[in-house]
């Protein structure tokens, strides 16, 4: 069976005053059904183009450049944007930081909801709204009938989320994109949409790509990660795998700086300097500039290379493996 | 109060009055309600606005060269103790005790105490260079000699990790874990005692966070600094504080030694916080979260305010407010399971 998201090669550039600056260089990535793959970086990594890639909804300025984006084997490149438009919703849908992407403030959630689950499937609004209710409940919404009758703004933080992620998965896509759904959340209510992802993706099959930049969030959900640096994947694999016997030594940098790893009051191991925005980007290794591992060989372009099965690294010098 | 001032931890014994010092420490937002809402009330239409209690008799004490550090979930009141301890805010009723001396409330402020926030862009004068940002106080304040003000400066800069010969930049040209070195910067300027840094370090990235986890623990030791550490995240809290307060609807729940009271909470919130935090080791987790939402502190349940989403509640949690008591040396906790 064809893995319900299969990347190949992608590349997205936005059009800026000094030229197309590549903001994705070369990104591959497959999800099979069921399977939670977790894509970590820090801030400007390029997680969000790469979402915003996939669902068809880069801004203006941005285009892909190169590759292949492929949903159940379809080519989504070759697809109309009216084709993308009906696809998004039904097959792939996406979650956004602020669960305000996806509502409407001044419309209330029946309305919302209703309209959603009516634009891909023949209901009638009794069915449509009992649909709804049902949604929200599975999303641990107390009361869904009440809450269906309000706005955007009568809830919290969390329950908008909720709101949201039901919506997404209202017609049981076979692919959801993640962008960072629990950052601004605390941790009690993270608790609470990890646990409702975690069991719907398990129970429909659903393929699900969760961006982060908190490596512990990853532990806890994936099955396997992908480490972004900088427009590229720089290493992925298993999730046991990557976190404990990383072979990039950004994702080793990465693992380290989280102080839960190290005795208290310990001065953190640090990365020195910081991610090169798109206008800075070095030659060769983009992580070079802080890498201590880095020899006249990382002028160069390291390509990714399978260390193991299932494991790829993107580095010419890459760390010893568990085995030594 | 004496109890409560166990002997700071690092082997720093205390001995004089404890460098900050709350007590009773309440604080309303809003009593008198928006203009609209006052109306209706008086019209008999709308029941009175209630004030919101961000705040409610906080009470405790850091010894000079300790750290303490604040967590809880938003809204339960974590800036609004920090910026009453800096002296950014008044307190509704309660005092704020500066070595053992009481600090009047409010404004002026003094110079002992500082404030670093989350996001230094919001608090740094945008048209100022990076050098009169740093510079300014210290000179206003005749902290230096005028003469020595961009030795002291460029000093400053070095110490926490900027170049100085970006003096004369601005700081939106700096990144987020630059601006917020200048905003220490600034902060140390004036040669401070207390450190309230208010999630100092949430908005970094994990990679930038260390470096200034690193530089605040270099700068306590240098420099003998107190901190408030609020933060939101227990793992960078764990690491840095010697003793932490835990909020909840603007109460302080818990309190203690931080390993002690991460690794063997009382207080059934700190063990559902606790629980809820991701961790690197954790893998394949089945979450089971506590159910509910934080309540609005507008409207806060009667007696303990976590019953609704407490899996130990009982009759009395309904009815019965827990009181903060001393429930094992140096640790305090309001649940009513300690009776
Ligand atoms: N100026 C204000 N006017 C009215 N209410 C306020 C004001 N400042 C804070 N509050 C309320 O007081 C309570 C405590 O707020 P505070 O900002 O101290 O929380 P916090 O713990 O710092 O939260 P966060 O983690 O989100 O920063 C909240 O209910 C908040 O809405
Ligand atoms: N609208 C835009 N115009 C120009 N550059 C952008 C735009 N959006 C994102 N970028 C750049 O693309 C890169 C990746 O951004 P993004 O995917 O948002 O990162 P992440 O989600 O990992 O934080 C960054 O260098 C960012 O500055
Ligand atoms: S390719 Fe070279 S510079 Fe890049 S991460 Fe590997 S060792 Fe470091
Ligand atoms: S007092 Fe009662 S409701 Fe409150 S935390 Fe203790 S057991 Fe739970
Ligand atoms: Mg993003
Ligand atoms: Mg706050």
């Amino acid at each position: 069976m064809a893995p319900v998201l299969d990347i190949r090669g992608l590349r997205t550039a936005f059009a800026t005053a000094a030229g197309d600056l590549h903001a994705l260089d070369g990104i591959d990535l497959v999800v099979n059904r069921g399977e939670i793959v977790a894509l970590v970086g820090e801030s400007g990594s390029g997680k969000s183009v790469t979402g915003f890639s996939i669902t068809g909804l880069l801004p203006a300025a941005a285009r892909v450049t190169a590759g292949e984006v492929r949903l159940n084997g379809i080519d989504l490149r070759a697809l109309s944007p009216a084709a993308m438009r009906s696809l998004r919703g039904r097959k792939v849908a996406m979650i956004f930081q602020d669960p305000m992407m996806t509502l409407n403030p001044v419309l209330r959630i029946d309305t919302q909801m209703t309209d959603a689950l009516r634009a891909h499937l023949p209901l009638g609004r009794a069915e449509a709204r009992a649909r709804c209710a049902a949604a929200l409940a599975e999303v641990g919404i107390d009361e869904p009938e009440a809450r269906l009758k309000m706005y955007p703004h009568q809830l919290s933080g969390g329950m908008r989320q909720r709101v949201a992620i039901a919506i997404a998965l209202l017609h049981s896509p076979d692919l959801v994109i993640a962008d960072e759904p629990t950052t601004a959340l605390d941790v009690t209510i993270q608790g609470q949409i990890l646990a409702v992802v975690q069991r719907l993706c398990r129970e429909k099959g659903t393929a699900l790509v969760w961006i982060t930049h908190d490596l512990a969030v990853v532990a806890g959900i994936a099955d396997r990660i992908a480490v972004m640096y900088a427009g590229r994947i720089v290493e992925q694999g298993p999730v046991d795998a990557v976190l404990d016997a990383p072979r990039h030594p950004y994702t080793r940098g990465l693992i380290d700086s989280v102080p839960a790893s190290h005795p208290k009051g310990q001065r953190l191991p640090q990365i020195p300097g910081r991610m090169p925005t798109l206008t800075e980007l070095p030659e060769g290794c983009a992580f070079a500039p802080r890498c201590t591992r880095r020899s006249a060989a990382c002028a160069a372009r390291p390509d990714p290379a399978e260390a193991a099965p299932g494991r790829w690294v993107r580095c010419f010098h890459p760390l010893p493996g568990a085995g030594g | 109060m004496g109890a409560l001032l166990s002997p700071a931890a690092g082997g720093r014994g205390v001995t004089q009055a404890p460098i900050l010092e709350v007590r009773h420490l309440t604080r309303l937002f809003g009593a008198g309600g928006s203009l609209a809402g006052r109306g209706l009330a008086a019209l008999g239409l709308a029941p009175p606005p209630r004030p919101v209690r961000a705040l409610d008799d906080v009470s405790f004490a850091v010894a000079r060269g300790e750290v303490m550090g604040v967590v809880g979930e938003s809204g339960c009141g974590k800036s609004t103790l920090g910026k009453i301890v800096a002296g950014l805010m008044r307190p509704s009723s309660g005092e704020v005790r500066h070595a053992g001396r009481p600090v009047p409330a409010g404004v002026p402020r003094g110079l002992d105490r500082q404030m670093i926030f989350q996001d230094p862009f919001s608090s740094l004068n945008p048209r100022k260079r990076v050098t009169d940002l740093i510079g300014e106080a210290p000179r206003v304040h005749r902290i230096v000699a005028p003469r020595e003000v961009p030795a002291y400066v460029a000093g400053l800069m070095e110490r926490c990790g900027i170049d100085p010969e970006y003096g004369d930049r601005f700081a939106h040209q700096f990144s987020g874990g630059q601006r917020q070195r200048i905003g220490i910067a600034r902060a140390l300027a004036v040669k401070p005692e207390l450190l309230v840094c208010d999630e100092a370090v949430s908005a970094l990235d994990v990679s930038i966070q260390a470096q200034i986890v690193n530089l605040f623990m270099d700068l306590r030791e240098e420099l003998g600094l107190t901190y408030l550490f609020i933060s939101h995240d227990l793992g960078v809290v764990r690491h840095v504080a010697d003793r932490v307060l835990v909020m909840y609807l603007g109460r302080v729940v818990e309190s203690g030694q931080v390993e002690e009271v991460f690794d063997r909470p009382n207080h059934p919130y700190t063990r559902a916080l606790v629980a809820a935090v991701p961790r690197l080791d954790r893998r394949r987790v089945a979450y089971a979260p506590i159910r509910g939402d934080i309540p609005s502190p507008m409207n806060p349940p009667p007696g303990c305010h976590f019953h609704p989403r407490c899996p130990l509640a009982t009759a009395r949690c309904r009815a019965e407010m827990p009181v903060l008591r001393t429930v094992a040396p140096g640790r305090r906790a309001a649940c009513h399971l300690n009776d």
